[in-house]
């Protein structure tokens, strides 16, 4: 490993380090004298000191089998009998928890909140696979996420989608990512656990929306490979930066490549860069000069998307607790209650007035009534709001500062797609000449399904 | 890579099974999905047979065989919920059984027919061109998102910082209104010193009608016995004689649709009332001049009202408590715990339903108004407490919890002197609050028992009596301390009047007592021989006491028994009188008459 690469990773670490504690249960239940068995109410429960760490081992030892049968042994048959024993372990013994992809929300919130605890096996389950990817390519992809594991066993037919489809779904990861950091770091939710849709499965407690929404993703993997992995996945785009520094990534052969072409359609997930030997038909004046273009529209790009995501304040902090009781508190729902209601009751009048249709105007006037009461109720927010004994200055402080936060965070998270699209086009205007079909080091997941293809052997 | 002849047997038998769990698999998701809207759709404590046992059961309380059936029904009901619970966790794990199955037999066979790679047809795709075309792509996605996230912060921005920012305002606002403290008066406090009470009314931040005025208040009876609610009041030219039969003095006489023990309050020309029955609520506002019922407003679909009216004693009714009104809105409440605010035009403002007090003789504690501030007494079992509304908006101000027991008795506004205070009563004590904020000033243990009367007050001195229990004269001071007690007197419903110098008490048997208000000295007692439910009004120097046969004593408000005159309704009466200068209104078993001078 190089010591550029270190830097950065023991910076980090060291950073993370001061704030984390043990994961242990706070408030210990109480102990009933009769029969009666408490609910679990917390799924999975939490682990004790000692199985954090066992997790962390085997996570590691994991990710060490994995490497050394991608890597040295090339077998997809044994890649794959690792990613069942990574279902069976991570995912419906852990029940998907902690997981890599997750950890970025409490690695993102812990950054921002000191007050925020961060476990050590959280910090753990977030940098060694990335350290793993640094050195050897993304072989937590390959067989030690449960997550690309229940997806691999689905993928049948797979079939090639297109290099538009797959340039345009590519961006959805990033903004996966660059949501689930905002929310994160505001303390407003952990979007990617509450929208996971694989952990309803592993712990059979699936909702019936989540249900359909995962039998959908699972089904779309027969002939789409690992959908979630490559256009959803926010741990992914991380996954991808890192292992583009990879220096002993998977390759397809063991020696020279013979050019066979045998491997071309071999992988699923079109992660595999077919030989480039010619130049590009444009000319290099005219790519100076769009490179040069490029160079001046990464700023504008990043300041029109965080402009653009500034201006999302409103609509993304609505998603935050404090703000939406501020709202509700502000007597939104309650006004328009009340307005809907005497709305109804002039329908009502309405209605009494007229004859036949106004028996009709009447009725609908009941429902409008009906609904304003509805929206007039007040909702457990503003009960416990009122039972905390806040006042509701108290209440706008707190919303005021989240607002705050997001308009910057909105900045922030703006300026990250548009940095990111910048360098997507940039990245496609770079010169390029390879002589091998090679793997694609960012969009492999060193499944080594290419290797069985390749007729070289070592 | 793997090469040799396929087994095709092993290779058809597990395309065998796979198809087996194939089908199995898509008849439990179809079960699953059916028991699952089923579970969604049941609500097994809610049937309408279960419904229809329960309302049957409500009929006939004491019917054993038939709370064995609720209970049977009950059971079965729960039995068959957890049953189809029970079986979409098991349909679940069936279902992730016959898809391992499945996956695992289609990994076999992909692991067993390995075939040979071929080598791509035609030429290796273009690598510039498609280059060029993802560029190309890329530009357009990211433009189209830049425009699609600009349009949606567009439709969707709602300056919700500057809305939070003014709702800080107003709120501080609020919060400065509510810290204003009256002027104190030196002066020692009189039945008249009612109306020095102070009215400093700060500036609100946004523009809303102004709070009336005490003096406005005062010409006015806006709640039950008078401002104030202490059986006071200061209009002049009160009649004293008039026969509801012959119609001697009565200017008019109209009957009110549903019963009601509430009292009338007036505000201007219209007098506002309540009725209700077991299945309907109503508010009426009458002419003052001519009687006319000038709109009859029901009460209905509250949310959260129980759909069936609670039980009540036939001597409290649906509605008991009086209204209240500051002269924009009118306030009502019912037995069932249904609050609503409507202007004077009888459109509804606001309502909510405050829960079923759980009071077993029926609520019927009286509204009381303070500037802008809707106190309701909600002394019930279990979460007995004080509520101060917003008279505009029905939303919560300030809510105290009191460590009293249930009582019926109706809330006090007196002005100390120093200041306003809200005064209750139930057992064991009497409390003093800001009605501003809600915050306990004093309490002093000196009643028990189902307090029903209210309180009187006079000369910075507080009555309170009750039932079995005692008469207490409790001075407002630092501590507040009792004056004198007595419990030869003792009253279960009518609340005493008191002068600076006297305190007239009636039982509810008929007997009216006078004592010294300082000393606790009875100086008189007189049985008027019928039983008392309204009570006694002080007005111009003379005490009103209603029977309930509806027969009106007027005596002077003295330390010597005179009896000025008797007055018969010609109906029975449990109402207070309600008064405006020259006339009385008197609400009876079925009408309210108007008698004028």
């Amino acid at each position: 490993m190089r010591k550029t690469n270190l830097v950065p990773a023991l910076l980090a670490f060291t950073t993370l380090f001061p704030k984390t504690v043990f994961a242990i249960q706070r408030f210990p239940k109480p102990e009933f004298e009769s029969a009666y068995t408490q609910p679990q109410t917390q799924i999975p429960l939490p682990r004790g000191e000692f199985m954090a760490y066992l997790d962390v081992a085997v996570l590691l030892i994991a990710l060490s089998v994995v490497t050394w049968l991608v890597l040295k042994k090339r077998s997809r048959l044994w890649v794959f009998a690792m990613s069942i024993f990574s279902l069976g372990y991570f995912g419906f013994y852990r029940e998907g928890c902690v997981c890599s992809i997750g950890a970025i929300q409490n690695v993102s919130l812990a950054l921002f909140d000191s007050t925020f605890v961060l476990p050590l096996s959280v910090i753990l389950f977030f940098i060694l696979p990335l350290l793993f990817t640094l050195f050897f390519g993304r072989t937590f992809c390959a067989a030690v996420c449960p997550f690309g594991a229940i997806q691999d066993l689905f993928a049948f037919k797979p079939q090639a989608l297109g290099s538009r489809l797959n340039t345009v779904l590519g961006i959805i990861p990033y903004l996966y990512l660059g949501l689930a950091v905002l929310f994160a770091a505001t303390g407003t939710d952990f979007i990617i656990c509450r929208y996971d849709p694989f952990v309803g499965i592993f712990r059979f407690t699936a909702s019936f929306g989540m249900f359909l929404f995962t039998g959908i993703l699972l089904l779309s993997g027969i002939f789409i490979a690992r959908p979630y992995c490559r256009f959803l996945c926010p741990y992914g785009v991380l996954l991808n930066w890192t292992s583009r520094f990879s220096r002993s990534h998977l390759t397809i052969t063991p020696k020279e490549c013979i050019q066979c072409r045998l491997c071309e359609n071999s992988c699923p997930y079109d992660a595999i860069d077919i030989p480039v030997t010619t130049k590009s038909p444009e000319s290099s004046p005219v790519m100076v000069k769009k490179m040069m273009m490029m160079v001046l529209i990464v700023p504008v790009l990043v300041i029109a998307f965080g402009y653009a995501g500034s201006r999302m304040q409103d609509t993304l902090a609505g998603v935050d607790p404090r703000v939406k009781l501020a709202k509700e508190v502000l007597s939104g729902m309650r006004d328009a209650g009340s307005g809907m209601r005497d709305a109804g009751y002039k329908m009502q009048d309405a209605g009494y007035k007229m004859q036949d249709a106004g028996y009709k105007m009447r009725d609908a006037g009941y429902k409008m009534r009906d609904a304003g009461y509805k929206m007039r109720d007040e909702s457990f927010e503003i009960k416990a709001f009122k039972a905390s004994g806040k006042t509701e200055s108290q209440v706008y402080s707190e919303a005021s500062a989240v607002l705050k936060k997001f308009y910057i965070g909105g900045w922030l998270f703006g300026g990250f797609i548009g940095l990111a699209i910048a360098l997507m086009i940039g990245g496609r205007m770079l010169p390029v000449y390879r002589a091998d079909y090679v793997t694609n080091k960012g969009r492999c997941f060193s499944c080594a399904r290419c290797v069985d293809y390749c007729p070289v052997k070592s | 890579m793997k090469t040799g002849k396929s087994p095709q047997n092993t290779i058809r038998l597990l395309e065998n099974i796979s198809l087996g769990s194939a089908v199995f698999a898509v008849v439990l998701c179809v079960l699953i999905i059916v028991n699952f809207i089923q579970i969604k759709r049941a609500d097994p404590l809610n049937t309408p047979a279960m419904t229809a046992l329960i309302e049957k059961l409500q009929s006939d309380p004491g019917n054993e065989q038939l709370s064995q059936e609720i209970q049977t029904l009950d059971l079965l009901a729960r039995k068959a919920f957890f049953t189809a619970q029970w079986q979409v966790r098991t349909g679940g794990y069936l279902l992730f059984i016959s898809i391992l199955l499945l996956v695992s037999c289609f990994k076999a066979i992909e692991l067993i027919s390995v075939k040979l790679p071929k080598e791509p047809a035609g030429k290796p795709p273009m690598f510039w061109e498609t280059r060029i075309l993802k560029r190309q792509w890329l530009v357009y996605s990211g433009a189209s998102l830049l425009a699609l996230t600009l349009l949606l912060a567009w439709l969707t921005h709602k300056d919700l910082g500057k809305d939070l920012g003014s709702g800080k305002i107003q709120d501080a606002g609020y919060r400065m209104r509510d810290d204003v403290s009256p002027t104190p008066n030196p002066q020692s406090p009189t039945p008249n010193s009612q109306s020095q009470i102070p009215n400093s009314q700060p500036q609100i931040p946004n523009s809303q009608p102004p709070i009336p005025a005490w003096q406005e208040v005062q010409a006015n009876f806006p709640c039950f016995r008078g401002p104030g609610g202490i059986g006071i009041t200061a209009c002049t030219g009160i009649p004293t004689s008039w026969d509801g039969k012959s119609g001697k003095n009565i200017k008019w006489k109209t009957a009110i649709p549903l019963p009601g023990y509430n009292s009338p309050v007036i505000w201007g020309d219209k007098i506002f009332l309540s009725g209700a029955s077991e299945t309907k609520r109503e508010v009426y506002c009458l002419d003052a001049v001519s009687g006319k019922i000038l709109w009859n407003s029901p009460v209905e679909k509250i949310p959260g009202s129980p759909s069936q009216a609670p039980g009540v004693s036939k001597e409290t009714g649906q509605a008991a408590p009086s209204l209240t009104t500051d002269g924009q809105r009118v306030y009502a409440i019912f037995a069932n715990g249904d609050l609503i605010a409507l202007d004077l035009d009888g459109n509804p403002v606001w309502s909510k339903n405050l829960g079923v007090p759980a009071n077993h003789y029926g609520h019927s504690s009286s509204l009381m108004m303070y500037r802008d501030i809707l106190i309701i007494q909600y002394d019930q079992r279990g979460a007995p407490a004080v509520i101060g509304l917003s008279g505009k908006t029905g939303e919560q101000v300030w809510k105290t919890a009191r460590n009293v027991k249930i009582s019926w008795a109706s809330p006090s506004l007196i002005n100390t002197g120093n200041r306003m205070e809200l005064i209750l009563a139930a057992e064991p004590s009497v409390a003093s609050y800001d009605p501003l904020t809600g915050k306990e000033l004093w309490s002093i243990d000196c009643i028990s028992g189902e307090v029903g009367p209210s309180l009187a007050y006079a000369a910075g001195i507080v009555f309170s009596v009750n039932e079995y229990s005692t008469l207490s004269a409790v001075r407002i001071a630092d501590p507040p301390k009792v004056l004198w007690e007595n419990n030869e007197y003792l009253s279960d419903v009518p609340s005493p009047v008191a002068t600076d110098k006297y305190l007239f008490l009636v039982t509810s048997y008929g007997t009216a007592v006078c004592y010294d208000a300082v000393a606790g000295t009875k100086y008189w007692e007189h049985d008027f021989g019928n039983p008392v439910y309204s009570s006694p009004m002080l007005a111009e120097g003379k005490i009103y006491i209603m029977d309930k046969k509806g027969m009106m004593n007027i005596i002077k408000a003295d330390k010597e028994f005179s009896l000025l005159s008797q007055c018969p309704l010609g109906e029975g009466s449990f109402c207070t009188p309600a008064f405006t200068n020259g006339h009385i209104f008197l609400r009876g078993d079925r009408n309210l008459y108007c008698v004028e001078k």
